[in-house]
């Protein structure tokens, strides 16, 4: 599709393809805390997103949104709406566990569970799909294989999972999360436990992951954001300040809040 | 030039010495270490006497007998078989019915029980307060309860007795180790969709299994070392008794018989058993730190 110029407004509403996921004037609370200004945003299908921003600025407030995470925690709400697949997630009606299970969740240090490496992958999927002991077989070499994981644990599958190294205990925690076969995947700053080498090896993944999965990033790391993002969006004190391709962003923002951040002037 | 350099090594020294404060935070520290390890020793050295003491004064009297005959009359040649016996039925009982009332407690507490729930801060106070109420006020509870009514003393009712007693310290170890699971587990089980009770039963008490299997052990070690809230419940037994609606011997209320009697052979079998009850709780205490480790 050959488009001519477009306008500035056009190029803002371009999302760049379908959205997996709309949020539209998103507000969130801790209790009386407004955490969340008005979000609306789209999350295009099949790309990576990352929010960046300082601290305390919302993004990952906004991530666990996507998963209901915040409903585990009594006194925190959100208000507005997260369309995803024709339906507000946000509704009560919305079956928690199957919306987990289409919306995996990666967090910030690796939670492999206390059982095996297969166990780990296997838990989850058992808790959606009955599959023969062939099926399962397949579906954990599967998913460790792409995350590049197989050939380091196949001979020790029935090992417990505490006995990897972090970086191949955060591959495994991505895996189980692709095992219940979602079609958003939700980071939460998934290499700032981890070090150099293990963190190139998981922005190579996410490279993988984002031709069949929706993919958004929380990240502290500004060039993580860069090497991975398709686009980018900042937060600040709780509200959007701008979202765009990530090649604006880091080149050419239109916010000068976004631009002091980038060039690092505060944050 | 050589007595600049000896000035600045005198101001060197000046700035180590730090007025005489570097030397008394040294002898403050020798003191605090040299406490701490006399105390350590102590307690050591209390403990050694008193397997000491009941290594010497027991193993004379164990023998085959003493495990496979049942208590008599004195001068008869009896054991303490019927009370090791006695000692296990109940407290086998007490555990099987103290440790699921106790885990599910220990459970509510820590996942549903947060600072803002009234319930379970009266239930955890209740708790605590059982924790150490006498042993002997929890016997004559269970004697109003069971005995009374039932209008002699019981095997189940030394159980009973035995597991009120087990409860508190399995809620308390249970909640603190299921305490100790980070939330990020708990957020990682949801997060794949799983249901709160799986996340609760298949990851958080999994992540916690060791902590909370110590904490059932201490409990048998517990139970198997108390005598007085079987006193009044489970009184004793001169024979063979396997009847739970009978008054059935333990090890315990045997040394407390044997123990205060007049005949030599009854006091050295009193001897024995503390022996034996003691390798008990040390083996189980060996058994809790072996799992631990692994």
């Amino acid at each position: 599709m050959n488009r001519g110029p477009t306008t500035l407004a056009e190029d803002v509403a371009d999302s760049g393809g379908e959205a997996a996921l709309a949020v539209k004037d998103l507000n969130f609370y801790y209790g009386d805390h407004h955490a969340l200004h008005d979000i609306t945003m789209d999350f295009p299908a099949r790309q990576v997103t990352a929010m960046i921003g300082p601290s305390g600025c919302g993004k990952s407030t906004l991530l666990r949104i996507f998963n209901r995470m915040y409903d585990l925690y009594p006194g925190q709400r959100a208000t507005g709406e997260v369309m995803f697949d024709g339906v507000n997630i946000l509704e009560n009606t919305v079956g928690l566990d199957v919306l987990r299970a289409r919306i995996g969740m990666v967090f910030q240090k690796p939670t492999p569970f206390p059982m095996s490496i297969y166990d780990n992958i296997a838990f989850g999927v058992r808790l959606h799909e009955r599959l023969s002991r062939a099926e399962m077989d397949e579906r954990v070499q599967d998913v460790l294989t792409r995350v590049a994981l197989w050939s380091e644990v196949r001979d020790r599958l029935k090992a417990p999972a505490s006995g990897l190294s972090g970086g191949q205990q955060q591959r495994l925690c991505i895996a189980r999360s692709i095992a219940t076969r979602p079609e958003v995947i939700l980071l939460d700053e998934p290499t700032s436990a981890l070090d150099p080498i293990s963190t190139a090896r998981i922005e190579e993944l996410l490279d993988e992951l984002k031709e069949e999965f929706t993919i958004a990033i929380v990240t502290h790391n500004m060039q993580q954001a860069a090497r991975c993002a398709d686009r980018v969006a900042f937060f600040y004190m709780g509200g959007l300040i701008e979202v765009d391709t990530a090649d604006r962003i880091f080149t050419n923002p239109r916010q000068k809040q976004t631009q002091d951040y980038i060039t690092g002037r505060f944050g | 030039m050589s007595e600049t350099a000896q000035q600045m090594a005198r101001a060197a020294k000046q700035r180590w010495h730090q007025g005489g404060r570097a030397r008394r935070r040294q002898i403050l520290d020798r003191i605090a270490t040299g406490a701490s390890i006399a105390a350590g020793t102590l307690l050591v050295l209390v403990l050694l006497s008193i397997l000491w003491t009941l290594l010497s004064r027991g193993l004379a009297g164990i023998s085959w007998a003493t495990i496979t005959h049942s208590m008599g009359p004195p001068g008869s040649g009896g054991g303490l078989g019927n009370a090791i016996l006695g000692s296990i039925i109940q407290t086998g009982l007490a555990l099987a019915m103290a440790a699921p009332l106790g885990l599910f407690c220990g459970i509510y507490l820590s996942e549903y029980g947060g600072k803002h729930n009234h319930f379970a801060s009266v239930v955890r106070f209740v708790s605590d307060v059982l924790m150490s109420a006498p042993s002997i006020l929890i016997g004559l509870f269970i004697y109003q309860l069971v005995v009374a009514p039932w209008g002699h003393f019981s095997g189940f009712a030394g159980a009973v007795a035995l597991a009120v007693l087990a409860v508190p310290v399995i809620v308390r170890t249970t909640e603190d180790m299921l305490r100790l699971v980070p939330t990020s587990m708990r957020e990682a089980g949801a997060a794949l969709g799983a249901p709160r009770w799986r996340v609760i039963l298949s990851l958080c008490l999994r992540s916690a299994r060791q902590g909370v299997l110590t904490g059932i052990l201490l409990a048998v070690a517990r139970m198997g070392g108390e005598t007085a809230p079987l006193l009044f419940t489970s009184l004793g037994n001169q024979t063979w008794s396997l009847r739970l609606d009978k008054p059935m011997a333990s090890l315990p209320v045997a040394i407390y018989q044997y123990a205060g009697a007049s005949y030599d052979d009854w006091v050295q079998l009193a001897w024995a058993g503390a022996l034996l009850i003691t390798c008990g709780v040390l083996m189980i205490n060996i058994i809790v730190r072996l799992s631990a480790r692994r």
